[in-house]
């Protein structure tokens, strides 16, 4: 395979998608073009420019870090198409109307350099068509790029291939875009609203059939078919106010134009309800109001019983919340049918259909199951896929529950499963998933880039391939090793409920760590997201029950010496985080010998929230940090190294990604940023290696730490004076955040003063558990753990 | 009553545009903008023989890097005045300009020479903490008596609305007039006679030719009124103080960058170079108030300052009062039942901008510039509150 260098992207069209898109290529560290049309009045960049100030306030953030924004430059193509020239890839992204397509491929042509892959991220126009308008010349490069919004957040890429795409050129762009971009790509067929899009918008006017046709509203309907069945609490009804009603307009016609022999196509139809909505202009968030709104603090629903707006309630009835509450699927699913509840009549209907409707259509719209269930997962956040579904509640039962209904006229179209359908047991199996032009299952994709991928995305019926060696487990951790990868390198997992750091976890990283020194060349601590959420409060409200604080003060120690020993190991210590590393976790984080991140890193030290302070090691990290970079400047003194790190602590505040926790201090300069999650262990082994080649050694033990001292304490005691004569902090507020400052600072000892690393734990520990003795803080943990927020006292 | 053996007159007030911080001086130095109006005030004065210049006083609020290093001296040699001339920069934080006006007509007044400067330079934009570079709070300001020390100005402005009941409302009605009276003046170009126009010279890269590019750029108006100040427009902003304060960055003081300078003269010089004097120096004071309630300051100050001169706060024609905030402001129009129409008629900081120690010695240049306009203004005071607790006011006189 040609290698590919993808130097800058020019992105055409500054639209919602176009700006994102191009705010995400920019926080992969690749700079971009953003054009628009030129503004009539002013800069002729206004119009790029005006999109690129509009994702500063856009939630949730475009950009991981503001400073990435300097590396999209706006561009309009009156003054910059020859600037195309200096670019590797051309990606579309202008309004739907094949003509203006046309227009601007004509105007772009000229200017791109032979070999530039040029991408259109239409979400309906046909690729081959606008192949057609592209010169021949670039044909072969070019192809289809749907990309989901947020583009960020939302890891789903369709790559669209058209006939004259050439086929080193795809294995290029999809291996780029999952490694360099962190995406996870699906290639579909040239079908109109492609994979996701397709079943997507199939699913939703299903859900609103049946709705209006067993006479439930908006809102029990979202609450059925949210979470409850693993679909995001956006569900349905407010998936469609957070993407528009116009715009779910335009995705139907798609459908409705350009599938008349459709089955399904009578469906087709924006609903009348939601044609009113967008007569009277509320299209949904956007406009403030659709199927919902909000007044103060209430949510209002439309109740088309009332042709009005009432307060939202969304109640499941008990008996059908019952039959949700079963583990295995099949029972759930014949439940759900045989219930005479319209909740449950619903439920079972739209799975019947979307059931149906996929096993009709997978061989017109994708190369096997396998690419509708990912489609569905990464690109509309289903835990499973519709297959998946299907195949978990047993393949044969439900198919004949299916047919059933189907023959009884029951479903919304007319046409018997595929034939497939009744010779297998399951779409997903070892050997692959099933592909209906190949007539057999087909296997993964064999491209380099996934074998970076060592623990791959498993789909219902799969197993996994993965050949994990067990070194050692006590039930909360384990100690394990990829043999294939690098036999040298121990992976330390922590298996707790979402990560927590209890007692146990404390022992295992102490003996993994034992373990490593004495049997392998590296340690990397390695789990799926999250990384961990901190220390198990569980146990620390156990402690304070039995008011036994010397035992809780054994805790905090016992946490010190855990972070103490992966930064003291003998052996190269990496941490590789992914999602959230709060409080105990960040503390592990910082305290390993190098770190590998996952782009999408949510790290802070939180403790405040529940009235505490950083104790295993945090406070202790930033002084000795502090001290250090006090050197690096002339008469650099300590404390303004610390004052944002203090007031992060003091608010709690948790980086929105790995850039932002680098410009937190959460992690350092060098660190390595992965845009893949899937590619972070693969990454971190190799780190740990060649940290060991490179000969590992430990740093020693700080014993001359530049004290900020008394004044530090006193900088930071101004600040917590204002907020609190403000009213912006509680009383409590500010006695926890002193405890941080007079632990960052080294304590109350004169400016300047050498102090320990020893010295500072021991500081950490007592106001740790001094603060842990306060009915404040035990209400704060109380409320943690009731509810999963912070209690303001 | 003072004893003083003579009377000083200012002979020449002139300043620099007022910019924002980070505006139009981000790259001005201020021993530059120093320099540059006393050099003016100096040749407002046709043969003026600079070694009789018995000292330069110079206030600023935050004396230390570019307007450290005894910036008065600093920037006296760099305006090219006589080695022989001494400097002295002085600091009682917002006050310090008038303050420096007020020492340099003390030492004509003392008999000690027969021609001084007062002055004041501040650049906001190189020192924006309240604590200047090095932030470094004394353990001691948190015990009940000190804490005050400790509180940000914006508190104590939360703290005078609440005592003296001034609302947001209010706050923002007179802000939206500080604006709307600023905007009228430099429209009208009543500034003109006291603003030095500062030709700001800025070293750039030129990427394309690869050489350093010289962009020259003439500042000529204040550029902190804001236009399409309304009432609306402000209630949209957030109190920054208070969780439910009513001080908001609208109805607060801008921070800016700028600098003036007070020639003054014995009557005996006045003669010997023939020149007629803009006004007269009448009397000043200083007084102390609680640190928390820091900007009710005037309120003391100014019936001492009265007292000194032998006029009465009634008599004052025109009052330049430092808008800090317009709840301290209002505070103290209210308890001394000062005319509105008479405070501030070209607006004041809430729109012109507030640099520190250079204000005093700049607004005493706009209020000897009315009396140039204004035959019938006879008295006029230039007065403001000053951080952890004081209040200033100087008196002149039309002549």
């Amino acid at each position: 395979m040609s290698k590919l260098y993808i130097r800058k992207v020019a992105v055409l069209g500054a639209g919602v998608m176009g700006a994102q898109i191009a705010a995400h290529l920019a926080n992969a560290d690749v700079p971009v073009l953003l054009f628009d049309l030129p503004a009539k009045e002013g800069d002729p960049n206004g119009i790029a420019k005006k999109a690129l100030d509009g994702l500063k306030k856009l939630k949730p953030a475009p950009f991981g870090h503001p400073s990435r924004m300097a590396l999209v430059e706006p561009a309009n193509y009156d003054q910059h198409l020859a600037k195309l020239g200096e670019c590797d890839f051309v990606i579309e992204a202008i309004a739907e109307k094949f003509e203006w397509k046309e227009d601007l491929y004509k105007k772009i042509a000229p200017h791109v350099k032979p070999g530039t892959i040029i991408a259109s991220n239409t979400s309906g126009l046909s690729i081959n068509k606008l192949a057609q308008a592209m010169p021949e010349t670039h044909r072969p490069n070019f192809c289809g790029i749907h990309f989901f919004n947020p583009p960020r957040y939302m890891a789903l890429v369709e790559i669209i291939p058209c006939v004259t795409s050439d086929a080193a050129m795809l294995d290029n762009l999809e291996t780029w875009l999952t490694s360099r971009v962190g995406k996870g790509i699906v290639r579909a067929l040239d079908t109109p609203n492609f994979i996701a899009n397709r079943v997507g918008v199939a699913y939703l006017l299903m859900v609103a059939h049946h709705t209006q046709r067993l006479g439930l509203t908006f809102d029990e309907v979202d609450a059925l078919t949210g979470t409850k069945i693993g679909i995001p609490k956006s569900a349905t009804f407010r998936l469609l106010d957070v993407v528009g009603m116009d715009t779910m307009g335009h995705v139907i016609n798609t459908m409705k134009n350009g599938l008349p022999n459709d089955p399904w196509h009578a469906h087709y139809a924006v609903p009348e309800w939601a044609q009113q909505l967008i007569a009277q202009g509320a299209l949904g968030q956007k406009s403030g109001r659709g199927v919902y709104y909000r007044e103060g603090k209430v949510t209002k629903v439309l109740d088309l019983n009332l042709a009005d707006y009432r307060d939202s309630k969304g109640e499941i009835a008990p008996e059908v919340d019952e039959i949700l509450k079963i583990k295995d699927a099949g029972e759930k699913l014949k439940k759900l049918r045989a219930s005479a509840h319209p909740q449950a009549q619903l439920l079972w209907s739209i799975q019947r259909d979307i059931f149906h409707y996929c096993a009709v259509h997978l061989g017109e719209i994708a190369n096997s199951a396998r690419d509708v269930d990912f489609a569905m997962r990464w690109g509309y956040g289903w835990s499973r896929g519709p297959f998946e579904n299907w195949q978990a509640a047993g393949w044969k039962d439900v198919a004949a529950m299916v047919a059933e209904d189907i023959a009884a006229g029951k479903a919304m179209a007319n046409v018997p499963l595929p034939d497939w359908v009744g010779k297998l047991d399951g779409v997903h199996g070892a050997d692959g998933s099933w592909s209906v032009q190949q007539g057999k299952r087909l296997g993964r994709s064999t491209l380099p880039v996934y074998q970076r991928q060592l623990v791959p995305e498993l789909l219902v019926g799969e197993k996994s391939a993965v050949a994990a060696r067990q070194v050692w487990d006590n039930g909360s951790v384990k100690l394990w090793v990829r043999d294939d990868v690098d036999p040298d390198i121990a992976i330390l997992s922590i298996t707790t409920k979402m990560h927590a750091i209890g007692r146990d976890v404390l022992t295992g990283v102490l003996e993994a760590v034992a373990i490593a020194e004495r049997d392998f060349k590296g340690l990397v601590l390695w789990q799926e997201a999250p990384f961990a959420v901190g220390a198990n409060l569980k146990e620390v409200v156990e402690g304070i029950k039995g008011g036994d604080f010397e035992e809780l003060e054994h805790f905090v120690a016992e946490f010190q010496r855990a972070s103490l020993s992966l930064r003291y190991s003998q052996v190269a210590t990496v941490a590789a985080v992914q999602g959230m590393a709060l409080g105990g976790g960040c503390e592990f984080t910082m305290y390993a010998g190098a770190r590998v991140v996952a782009f999408e890193s949510y790290i802070g030290l939180v403790e405040s929230g529940v009235g505490l302070i950083p104790a295993g090691g945090g406070c202790a990290h930033f002084a000795q940090r502090a001290s250090e970079l006090s050197k690096q400047v002339a008469f650099g003194e300590p404390f303004p190294f610390l004052q944002n790190v203090f007031m992060n602590i003091a608010q709690g505040k948790v980086s929105g990604s790995a850039l932002d926790a680098k410009a937190m201090g959460f992690l350092e300069p060098a660190d390595t940023i992965v845009f893949n999650p899937q590619e972070l262990l693969y990454v971190a082994i190799r780190k740990a290696r060649e940290m060991h080649e490179a000969g590992y050694a430990p740093p020693s033990h700080p014993k001359a730490i530049v004290a900020a001292g008394r004044t530090g304490i006193a900088n930071c005691e101004m600040a917590l004076v204002n907020m609190h004569v403000g009213n912006f902090i509680s009383d409590h507020d500010y006695r926890v955040a002193k405890a941080a400052a007079l632990a960052l600072c080294g304590g109350d000892v004169e400016t300047g003063t050498l102090v320990t690393e020893d010295w500072i734990l021991a500081i950490e520990r007592r106001e740790f558990v001094a603060l842990l003795k306060t009915p404040e803080t035990q209400a704060r943990i109380a409320h943690m753990m009731d509810t999963g927020k912070p209690l303001r006292n | 009553m003072s004893k003083i053996i003579q009377d000083a007159y200012i002979v020449a007030a002139t300043r620099t545009p007022v910019a924002k911080r980070k505006g139009a001086f981000a790259n001005v130095r201020p021993d530059d903008m120093l320099a540059h109006v006393l050099k003016h005030a100096v040749a407002a004065v046709p043969g003026l023989d600079a070694k009789e210049i018995g000292d330069v006083i110079v206030g600023c609020a935050m004396p230390e890097a570019e307007q450290g290093m005894n910036v008065a001296r600093i920037g006296l040699l760099l305006a090219g005045l006589p080695d022989s001339v001494p400097a002295i920069t002085v600091n009682r934080f917002c006050s310090s300009g008038v303050n420096a006006v007020a020492m340099a007509a003390d030492r004509i007044r003392l008999g000690e020479c027969d021609v001084a400067i007062g002055a004041g330079t501040e650049s906001m934009t190189i020192m924006a903490q309240m604590m200047g570079n090095k932030l470094a709070a004394n353990p001691a300001f948190y015990t009940d008596e000190n804490r005050a020390i400790a509180f940000g100005m914006g508190i104590t402005a939360e703290n005078v609305a609440a005592r003296w009941q001034v609302t947001r409302e209010q706050q923002d009605a007179f802000a939206v007039e500080s604006n709307r009276r600023a905007l009228e003046a430099i429209a009208a170009g009543k500034f003109r006679d006291e603003i030095t126009p500062y030709n700001v010279c800025e070293h750039l890269p030129d990427f394309a030719s690869g050489n350093v590019k010289i962009r020259e750029r003439l500042f000529e108006n204040d550029e902190g009124p804001r236009p399409g100040t309304t009432m609306e427009s402000l209630a949209k902003l957030r109190p920054v103080f208070a969780a439910k304060g009513s001080v908001t960055a609208g109805n607060a003081s801008q921070m800016s960058d700028g600098a003036a300078a007070v020639l003054l003269m014995s009557e005996a010089a006045l003669k010997r170079y023939n020149v007629k004097p803009l006004a007269r120096f009448v009397s000043f004071a200083v007084a102390g108030v609680p640190p928390e309630i820091m900007g009710i300051g005037p309120i003391e100050a100014i019936p001492r300052a009265c007292k000194l001169g032998g006029v009465t706060k009634e008599q004052m024609d025109w009052i330049e009062l430092n808008e800090a905030f317009a709840a301290q402001s209002l505070a103290v129009i209210k308890d001394l039942d000062l005319d509105p129409a008479k405070v501030n008629p070209l607006g004041g900081a809430i729109a012109l901008g507030h640099p520190l120690g250079a204000t005093g010695a700049i607004r005493t240049a706009t209020l000897v510039h009315a009396f140039q306009r204004d035959p019938k203004l006879k008295y006029g005071m230039v007065t403001m509150c000053i951080g952890t607790g004081m209040g200033a006011a100087g008196i002149f006189e039309r002549v």
